[in-house]
């Protein structure tokens, strides 16, 4: 198996989940040759996309724990990230809410092991204090995080890649790896698009990292999937939340517990519940779990299991131990391979990979420093060019924007008031990303009620328009095609 | 009073009553029609039985184009067992811009009568 | 440099060019408003109709039956005709209550104050989420509406075997299309015991290509990875949940969708108008007007309609009430309550100038029923106002009823 003529790439990073395109663009402050390979059709299309975006204090996983260590060096840097990278993001705050009296005790543990492991801003507020911060919340005490915040975890993904690729990285999108070699001294990586070579490998493949690992001779890691189920409201549900409110995790729960969750667009999420899987690939919504995610939040919060929902989506954590066991808890792990030196493998990154993507990035790249001459690139470019959304905008802008350019104009999703401006700009990002959902990931079109009744029609005009063949449109890639062809044959 | 099995039963779409027919059929073979409230149902569920015709609607695709969309109709409804041989002759029309409403794309389908007509104009 | 943001005005402002807008517009028109505009988002006119290539449309505008997009194009040459001022690819994103339309196009983005403003904006289609239904989140599954518009409009093959949800006429008519072009349809299913669309329609659309029609029945889980696989369907009880051990699994690649019809009304709330929960439509007088003073509602937006002709009615009404509004007229004065009652579903309008003689309801029952009696009587007086005799009701057919004498009091119609 000989490398086809790319170039030898200095670190190729498998996964282009949070962590690998924070990883990306860690590696892409210094003069390196980097490469992303992703076996979807787009970024974020893993656990990253199925979480509730939620920027984690660090004070709900144990002290000393690497989890805890990188949530909360993660933290200052995610909010800093999301700043300089533009991405839509608010410091909401959270609580923690004791529904029965002997919670209390719980909180004070969470508080606890939050002081010790350095987290700020935690305070345990009663009752009235509660409905101050929360007005939809109910309940005697709770914990209050001042720091945990809200973020879009596809466009925080996205945008740290966009980052790296405008300071040089490659991005490959619909290679997934199928086979790892080693010659001279190099991992060759087969995919779809080619075999690439690299000195030094990151594995950050999600759910699937363990299987990586074992292409590459790795055989020390198992990821038992566990399904967590979430449902999101109507903008216009009734119900304004302005922080997440989570119960107190119960003790046999996998999961965090069922919790409510604000978007920044004023939807409210539902979940995630906590379901061990057999297959990797199940993210199906269930009717018990629905059901569930309903009246658990109807208790935490009257009225919420009335209110219209939209849509429905799931994530799957991927756990290091079997979560139909007893003790859950299992520490990320991230570590070079003793058997295969420079390669370095992040597994089991669930909550709160999130908002330890960037501790975690900057561990990698420590590791991979050891042997890497790493130099700094003085020219290196932080931010990226970022343009507000027409919904966003005042009227002055927008008659600006329009007079500019007629695209911006033309209505594609009447929910959301996406227009052909940002639809075309969205499929034009630098990692050709142009199916449906890569669309809808970057301008919300086909996020709102109507979940793409209106926009669907219209993006497949456009979709055309920006060259694809209809037989290739599709929902998320490979065989999520929408159509098989043309009715009556045309031209 | 039933004379024989039930064949068929259908509404009648001819007033806003809507008796429920029964069409029956007797040993000699004969037919007969149950549930009408006047003398218009009889040949309405008898017609539906033995020659239903129908309309039919689609579109088809302006000629040097494989998205721009004329959409057509019969001018009359025609036996339904003609429905997909006049929908092979309309998958093969490709008409030439411009195209009025009402303009007749194909005349008398397999001999009906029944002309297929554009139903919209586009230029 | 700001760029000053056009800031235009006209009387009646019609948002929506569909069958209920067109009217609307002509209504205004004809009425005597001077300033006329006509604001439709899709590139032509013409609304829904445009995809309805099917005939039964026209039966009472224009006497005979035609196609969607024939019924369309006649009330379009009529527009044009007159100089009402049309703008297509134009979006309304927001109304004010003081009648100030945010309008977007490729023309530019500029504010409209109207004198009045009748809404016509019609109605999307109820979703996989909106109804809950398990399974994966696969491609595959669409409303029938938006199936209809890429076949019928973009000539799209949007799969090789379709099973459809809902046994309303934009499922049967989409049966019978999918059928047309051989796409393999397995079944039509409805969760109630009686279909929703036409009976003409289960004959013309199902019955002629052996298509089964199963009721009591739904769909209860949709599975494959990327694109449907199958669907679970299973029947359901008097309470419309699925009984365990009657589900079957149908291989399929689509699943079509034609569970309900939601007026949009983002923009009526945006101005502040009251929606009534019954018929997901604004809360009308007999003029049409809404609670926000000179806004107008009409066709789909104000309550589903099943025979477009009669969404025009409504549009060339509100279309002459919103250029009187436009004009000065005001109403005012006292107005009574009118309510649904037992087997009606609801009535419109829901609020009457009281001392008005002669006004006409629209009304839709809930379940079918045969040889009934409907009445309109005083809520708590029990006084009958009109009384009429109905061979047959159904769900999916609006009925009327009118009222000879003035009305005095709140009221409810009644129907067993």
């Amino acid at each position: 198996m000989s490398a086809d003529r790319h170039p030898v790439y200095d670190v190729a990073v498998i996964g282009g989940g949070v962590v690998g395109c924070a990883v990306l663009r860690e590696l892409s402050r210094y003069e390196l040759k980097l490469l992303l390979l992703e076996k979807a059709s787009d970024l974020a299309e893993g656990i990253s996309k199925g979480n509730s975006g939620v920027i984690h204090a660090g004070f709900n996983v144990p002290t000393r724990s690497l989890k805890a260590r990188t949530n909360v060096a993660g933290l200052k840097l995610v909010y800093e990230l999301a700043e300089t990278l533009g991405v839509p993001h608010r410091k909401t705050g959270k609580l923690v809410v004791a529904l029965a009296d002997e919670d209390r005790r719980r909180l004070e543990e969470l508080k606890s092991q939050g002081d010790r492991s350095g987290v700020a801003g935690l305070e345990i507020v009663d009752e009235a204090a509660i409905r101050r911060l929360e007005p939809l919340a109910r309940a005697r005490w709770a914990l209050y995080s001042s720091h945990t915040g809200i973020i879009s975890p596809y466009e925080f993904t996205i945008a740290l890649a966009e980052c790296a690729a405008q300071n040089g990285a490659e991005v490959r999108l619909e290679a997934g790896v199928e086979a790892v070699a080693f010659e001279g001294g190099l991992f060759r990586l087969s995919t779809p698009q080619g075999t690439f070579a690299a000195r030094r490998v990151v594995n950050s493949a999600g759910l699937f990292a363990d299987e990586v690992a074992r292409l590459a001779g790795i055989d020390a890691y198992r990821v038992f999937p566990c399904r967590g189920e979430y449902l999101i409201t109507d903008k216009d549900c009734g119900l304004r939340l302005g922080m997440p409110v989570y119960p107190v995790p119960p003790r046999d729960d996998p999961g965090l517990g069922i919790h409510v969750t604000p978007t920044l667009e004023g939807n409210i999420i539902l979940g995630p519940s906590a379901e061990p899987i057999e297959d990797k690939f199940d993210a199906a919504s269930t009717r018990p779990v629905m059901a569930r995610l309903k009246a658990e939040a109807g208790r935490l919060m009257p009225g919420l299991d009335r209110v219209s929902y939209i849509h429905s989506y799931t994530g799957i954590r991927p756990k290091l131990v079997d979560p139909r066991g007893g003790d859950t808890f299992a520490d990320f792990v991230v570590e070079e391979s003793p058997r295969r030196p420079g390669w370095v493998n992040l597994v089991g990154i669930e909550s709160p990979g999130l908002t330890a993507a960037p501790a975690l990035a900057e561990m990698v790249v420590a590791m991979l420093g050891v042997r890497l001459d790493l130099r700094l690139k003085p020219e290196f470019n932080p931010e990226r060019p970022v343009r507000r959304r027409f919904a966003a905008l005042d009227d002055d802008k927008r008659s600006r924007r329009v007079a500019g350019n007629a695209d911006w104009g033309e209505m594609v999703c009447r929910c959301e008031h996406v227009t052909r401006a940002e639809v075309v700009e969205a499929l034009r990002n630098p990692f050709g990303a142009r199916t449906l959902d890569a669309v809808k990931r970057r301008t919300r079109c086909g996020m709102g009620r109507c979940q793409g009744g209106f926009c669907t029609p219209r993006l497949v005009e456009i979709l055309q328009d920006e060259g694809v063949p209809v037989e290739k449109i599709s929902k998320r890639g490979s065989d999520s095609r929408l159509f098989t062809g043309r009715i009556k044959g045309g031209t | 009073m039933s004379a024989g099995t039930v064949i068929d039963r259908l509404t009648c779409v001819l007033c806003p009553v809507g008796c429920a027919l029964a069409v029956l059929k007797d040993d000699a073979g004969e037919l007969q029609v149950e549930g009408n409230q006047c003398d218009k149902g009889v040949p309405f569920a008898l017609g539906e039985v033995l020659h239903p015709m129908r309309n039919l609607a689609t579109s088809v695709p302006v000629a040097g184009t494989a998205a721009r969309m004329v959409s057509v109709r019969l001018t009359a409804p025609v036996p339904r067992e003609l429905i997909f041989p006049i929908l092979a002759e309309i998958a093969r029309l490709r008409p030439q811009a411009p195209v009025r409403r009402g303009q007749v794309l194909l005349a008398n389908a397999l001999g009906t009568g029944a002309d297929v007509i554009a139903t919209r104009t586009v230029v | 440099m700001s760029a000053a943001i056009p800031r235009q005005s006209c009387d009646v402002a019609v948002i929506g060019g569909g069958p209920a807008g067109l009217a609307a517009a002509l209504g205004a028109r004809r009425a005597g408003a001077s300033k006329v505009l006509l604001v439709e988002r899709e590139k032509a006119l013409g609304g829904i109709l445009n995809q309805c290539v099917h005939d039964g449309f026209g039966l009472f505008l224009y006497k005979e039956t035609i196609s969607g997009p024939e019924y369309a194009e006649r009330l379009i040459e009529d527009v044009v005709k007159e100089p009402i001022r049309v703008e297509t690819g134009a979006m309304v994103l927001d109304l004010s209550a003081e009648r100030v339309l945010r309008i977007n196009s490729r023309a530019g983005y500029r504010l409209v104050e109207a004198g009045a403003v009748v809404l016509a904006m019609g109605c999307r289609e109820r979703t996989r989420d909106q109804i809950e239904i398990p399974g994966t989140r696969p491609a595959g599954v669409l409303t029938a509406g938006s199936a209809q518009n890429l076949v019928n409009l973009q000539n799209l093959r949007i799969g090789r075997e379709a099973v459809i949800l809902g046994s309303g006429d934009i499922g049967l008519i989409m049966a019978r299309r999918l059928a047309f072009e051989g796409i393999a349809v397995k079944g039509v299913f409805e969760i109630l015991p009686w279909v929703s669309g036409l009976e003409r329609n289960v004959r013309q659309c199902l019955l002629d290509f052996g298509i089964p029609l199963e009721l009591r029945s739904t769909v209860v889980e949709i599975r494959g990875r990327d694109r449907v696989e199958s669907v679970v369907v299973a029947e359901v009880d008097e309470k419309l949940a699925p009984v365990a051990g009657t589900e079957r699994i149908i291989p399929c690649d689509t699943l079509l969708l034609s569970v309900g019809l939601i007026p949009e009304n983002e923009l009526a709330r945006r101005a502040g108008v009251e929606l009534s929960p019954l018929t997901g439509g604004a809360v009308v007088d007999e003029t049409l007007m809404t609670s926000t003073p000179g806004v107008f509602s009409c066709g789909n937006v104000l309550h589903i309609h099943d025979v477009a002709d009669w969404a025009s009615f409504e549009g060339f009404a509100a279309g002459e009430r919103a250029a009187r509004y436009a004009a000065g007229e005001r109403g005012g004065g006292e107005t009574v309550s009118v309510s649904a009652a037992s087997n009606v579903r609801y009535a419109l309008p829901q609020r009457v100038s009281r001392g008005l003689a002669g006004v006409e309801w629209s009304f839709r029952v809930r379940r079918p029923v045969r040889d009934a009696v409907v009445e309109v009587k005083g809520r708590t007086s029990g006084r009958v106002y009109a009384r009429r005799k109905f061979p047959r009701l159904l769900p999916s057919e609006l009925q009327k009823i009118k009222v000879g004498p003035a009305v005095e009091e709140d009221l409810e119609v009644v129907s067993p």
